[in-house]
């Protein structure tokens, strides 16, 4: 197209197609007969008639559609990236992080740190562990990269506070002790493939 | 045949194509490294000899069956030598197999991870699985004071031994040989090991890691500051590790000190002593003026010598202005040493380095106690004493048993005899030598017993000493402090100056404290502080000090930019490694309307007429390139003239020291309040004498005294030192602040002790 059919602004001249929408109502009688028919044919719950079948499915049935947000909530699904989770070894009841760093170092916000030690049972502790919220984009790599599954994505999503929510400490991340055995092993981004067993070479144990 | 057959000067060889020209004697490896060519090693350290444990460096020599160790092997003229092949590849893959053996997976939490070299070569090999199996040990982590020894993960690469043997001469680590079993021990007590820290730093993997920085941070986390180390003169390269300091507090913090452990050493303060900075600093207007009002009215300005070039020509500039004198009490002594040493021998700086002592057959050592005045020069003695078998003869009035492996014979003399032993020394050595007339003269006419029966220096030493140089070469005399701050120090300087010009000795002297050198250099020094005193890091009227306890702060040396000297005469670049807050003397300069904006503007300023170069700061190089050659800063340009004076005056009547007799010196690890500073270092200073010392001063083990020496009055627990022999007791000065740093006197005095307190009270 060039431009010159752009600057034509001389419409009548185009080719329209014209719809064919039958005999306009001339006088005010016709207008009234028309307004006439088109009620007495119930045209009008032709078009209600899914709004009411569903309003009986809801009322009647049981078959609700609604959520109540904030008081319900919808599902997500295991791939969703919201808040981080700490977990803990199901086990002692220790959590998994070993402070490796792995997530401080790919974080490509930059939002996460951690200080470290070296602890009373001659192992690494993390002595403490921020995310930024502020400036986490959630994109996911953090779990990625954990190699003990303990930083996971969960499905908390709401991030609004009064105040800006910019720090999350490791306490707020980490499964409650008395929920541990509710703890959900995690399934979504970052989890270990089901068929993880079948690719671990073993170490040869034969002295 | 009648030609003798030389040895020639280079050979040519060819690796991987390219062709090679390298000096007799240089190995495979050696050579592949000067030209850029890579061999992976797991054992090799430049700064030790082979120690072919890991055979990864096999190489393929045409004409030669089976592989070559490149690492050992010398070059050979015409060798063609592949250093890749896939025969290589498997044979090392199968090494690095093998050392992955039972190798605890425990990278994500071990210190080393990121700049570990079995990680990188595991990689490299692609090793990926085990196919190996061996009963496991019971390996229980060690704890060695500053250093902590974790087995499992320990490759036997023998590295930290070698080291610890033939760089620091402490011989501290062994191999306990078991095969599968086999560990590092550690030999000694803690006491008796220099603590530097060098075995850890030459560590490829996390066995041996500082106990304070363990599991603390990643490596990668970590931003390398190049600096160099302000403790003493010898000014070592190393590298600032900093890192926010938590996540509370983004200050940064130094976390560790490493070094480039291939070619350059660290001792236990370089690496342990690092977080000296001056925090609490600010910068406050009121502050600044009474500083300026200070330098506008001061006579004298009186510095320490932990003072960059920079900052102490500055000082000069403000001295000038303001028509005060300055007085920088350790480099006094030394700057008279210096001058005389000119006059008498025409050069600007004595001949030798550190790798002249490295390389030396003799080495006689004078007037210091080497292991702790200057632990650089001691590992480059024990060096010496490892590759070249040299005999060390030390002379001094306290015996160190710390040196038993590397002293072959210990000359003690009279506290307050330097002038006679040096006299008798230059008598020695230059018994044979052609020396002018008036020389010969004066050797002749010194009366040699007398002055054996007073330094108490016994002419069959002096026979023995002289049977030692006999059919030997590479000789190096060190000299130290104690002789600087000797009433009789030009003529001490002129002795040693006619030794080192007719005699086939080099000599080395240790200027007593970090940049006595520079200083001396630069500055016009006065006697005696007078009037009015501004002290910078010295105790004055107005104090300005980097420990933070004066009425205005300075930038600790990890807090700012300059250059310093070193022992080697070297000008060497030093970083900021943490931020400072508060005034700097460029500050203060500015408001005394001096024209500058920089510290290190000055750099290309320093005089030229004491060697210095017109180079810029950002100029200076820092760096030790592939083969080991150091390029940190420039040497200081020697000049030679002809000497001004001639025979040196006759050595005068020695004054005997009675009673109870104090030596002044740090232990090692300590130099300054700067390494008290540090929280890894500290340590209780105490007075220190021998079971005889305690039986002639009346004291019991763990009395507490007061006396007062250099003007300071001390307090202190007396401990008896089962190691120290003789009558003299050793008193440190770190932990006296900056008065540490205004003292100049001879360092053995005599003081009357008083008793305060009994052991256990």
């Amino acid at each position: 197209m060039s431009l010159e059919q752009f600057k034509n602004r001389n419409v009548g001249t185009q080719n329209y197609t014209m719809l064919d929408l039958g005999e306009r109502p001339k006088t005010g009688w016709d207008r009234f007969k028309q307004v006439a028919r088109r009620s007495v044919k119930l045209e009008l719950f032709t078009g209600l008639k899914v709004t009411f079948r569903e309003m009986i499915k809801a009322l009647f049935m049981g078959e609700m559609h609604t959520i109540k947000y904030p008081f319900e909530k919808l599902p997500i699904s295991p791939r969703y990236r919201a808040i981080h989770e700490m977990k803990r070894l199901l086990e002692s009841g220790h959590y998994r992080c070993i402070g490796c760093g792995l997530c401080e170092k790919i974080c490509i916000a930059d939002c996460i740190r951690m200080d470290t030690r070296y602890d009373e049972n001659q192992r690494k502790e993390v002595s403490e562990y921020t995310i930024n919220f502020g400036r986490c984009i959630f994109c996911g790599y953090c779990a990625e990269v954990c190699p003990e599954l303990a930083i996971v994505h969960g499905g908390r999503y709401e991030n609004a506070s009064e105040q800006r929510a910019s720090f999350a400490l490791f306490e707020d991340m980490l499964t409650p002790l008395d929920q541990l055995n509710q703890q959900q092993e995690f399934p979504g981004f970052g989890a270990v493939s089901p068929d993880a067993d079948k690719k671990i070479k073993k170490t040869p144990l034969a002295y | 045949m009648s030609e003798t057959r030389r040895m020639p000067e280079t050979v040519t060889l060819t690796i991987d194509g390219k062709t090679i020209t390298t000096k007799w004697g240089t190995t495979i490896l050696q050579a592949a490294r000067e030209n850029g060519i890579y061999i992976p090693t797991m054992c090799y350290l430049s700064k030790v000899e082979p120690i072919g444990s890991c055979r990864m460096c096999v190489v393929e020599v045409d004409g030669v069956d089976g592989m070559i160790l490149s690492c050992q092997e010398k070059a050979v003229d015409g060798a063609v030598i592949r250093t890749n092949s896939e025969e290589l590849f498997a044979e090392r893959q199968k090494i690095m197999k093998l050392y992955d053996v039972n190798h605890p997976l425990e990278c994500g939490v071990c210190d080393k991870s990121g700049e570990c070299d079995l990680q990188n070569k595991t990689l490299e090999f692609r090793v990926d699985r085990q196919d190996f199996s061996a009963r496991d040990q019971h390996r229980p982590v060690k704890d060695w004071g500053f250093i902590s020894y974790d087995p499992s993960l320990c490759i036997m690469c023998e590295k930290c031994v070698r080291t610890c043997a033939e760089i620091i001469g402490d011989d501290a680590l062994a191999i306990e040989t078991g095969g599968y079993k086999s560990t590092i021990v550690n030999t000694r007590d803690l006491d008796e090991c220099a603590q530097c820290g060098e075995c850890m730093a030459v560590c490829p993997v996390g066995a041996l890691v500082s106990t304070d920085f363990k599991y603390t941070s990643n490596a990668w986390e970590l931003d390398y500051v190049p600096a160099s180390c302000a403790h003493c003169s010898a000014g070592c390269q190393l590298y600032y590790n900093v890192k926010h300091s938590s996540i509370e507090n983004p200050e940064p913090k130094i976390y560790r000190v490493t070094n480039d452990f291939e070619f350059s050493t660290l001792c236990g303060a370089g690496r342990f002593g690092y977080d000296f900075e001056n925090r609490e600093a600010k910068r406050d207007p009121e502050t600044l003026a009474a500083a300026t009002e200070a330098f506008r009215k001061a006579e004298t300005i009186r510095f320490a010598s932990v003072l960059s070039n920079e900052e102490a020509l500055l000082l000069g500039r403000i001295a000038e202005k303001s028509g005060a004198k300055l007085v920088c009490d350790e480099a006094r002594g030394f700057q008279k040493f210096l001058r005389a040493y000119r006059e008498a021998s025409g050069r600007s700086l004595p001949t030798a380095d550190l790798e002249a002592v490295r390389r030396s057959r003799v080495i006689l050592t004078l007037g210091t106690r080497l292991y702790d005045d200057a632990p650089m020069v001691k590992f480059a003695v024990a060096t010496a004493s490892r590759r070249e078998k040299a005999q060390v003869i030390y002379c001094h009035p306290i015996e160190d048993p710390r040196l038993q492996k590397q002293v072959t014979q210990f000359v003690k003399y009279e506290a307050g005899s330097e002038e006679g032993v040096a006299a008798l020394l230059a008598a020695t050595l230059l018994e044979r030598t052609q020396v002018p007339e008036e020389l010969a003269k004066y050797l002749d006419g010194l009366d040699i017993g007398y002055l054996s029966a007073e330094s108490n220096v016994s002419e069959e030493e002096l026979e023995r000493l002289k049977l030692t140089l006999w059919k030997r070469r590479r000789f190096t005399l060190i000299v130290g402090e104690d002789l600087y701050n000797h009433p009789r120090v030009e003529n001490i300087a002129r002795l040693l100056a006619v030794i080192e010009r007719y005699s086939d000795f080099e000599l080395l002297v240790i200027p007593p404290a970090s940049n006595t050198l520079g200083i001396a250099s630069i500055c016009d020094l006065a006697d005696e502080a007078s009037g009015y005193t501004v002290g910078v890091n010295a105790p004055g009227d107005y104090v300005l000090s980097a420990l933070g306890d004066g009425d205005c702060d300075l930038p600790a040396m990890n807090q700012q930019e300059g250059t310093l000297v070193n022992l080697e005469g070297r000008v060497v670049p030093t970083h900021p490694a943490l931020p400072y807050a508060g005034w700097e003397l460029a500050d203060i300069a500015r408001a005394l309307e001096i024209p500058i904006r920089e510290i290190i503007d000055l750099t290309p300023e320093l005089p030229s007429e004491a060697g210095f170069k017109a180079v810029e700061f950002d100029d200076l190089p820092d760096y030790f390139d592939a083969t080991g050659v150091e390029h940190r800063g420039y040497k200081l340009e020697t000049t030679r003239s002809e000497p001004t004076i001639g025979a040196p005056e006759e050595p005068e009547e020695l004054e005997s020291y009675d009673g109870t007799v104090l030596y002044r010196c740090n232990p090692d690890r300590q130099f300054s309040p700067f390494t008290a500073k540090a929280h890894q270092l500290n340590e209780r200073a105490e007075l220190r004498g021998s079971a005889q010392f305690a039986a002639a001063a009346k004291l019991r083990d763990g009395d507490r005294i007061r006396f007062t020496q250099d003007g300071i009055r001390f307090e202190r627990v007396f401990s008896i030192d089962t190691t120290l022999k003789g009558t003299v007791a050793i008193n440190p000065v770190f932990d006296t602040g900056l008065s540490a740093f205004a003292i100049s006197s001879y360092r053995f005095s005599p003081v009357k002790i008083e008793k305060v307190g009994e052991a256990d009270e």
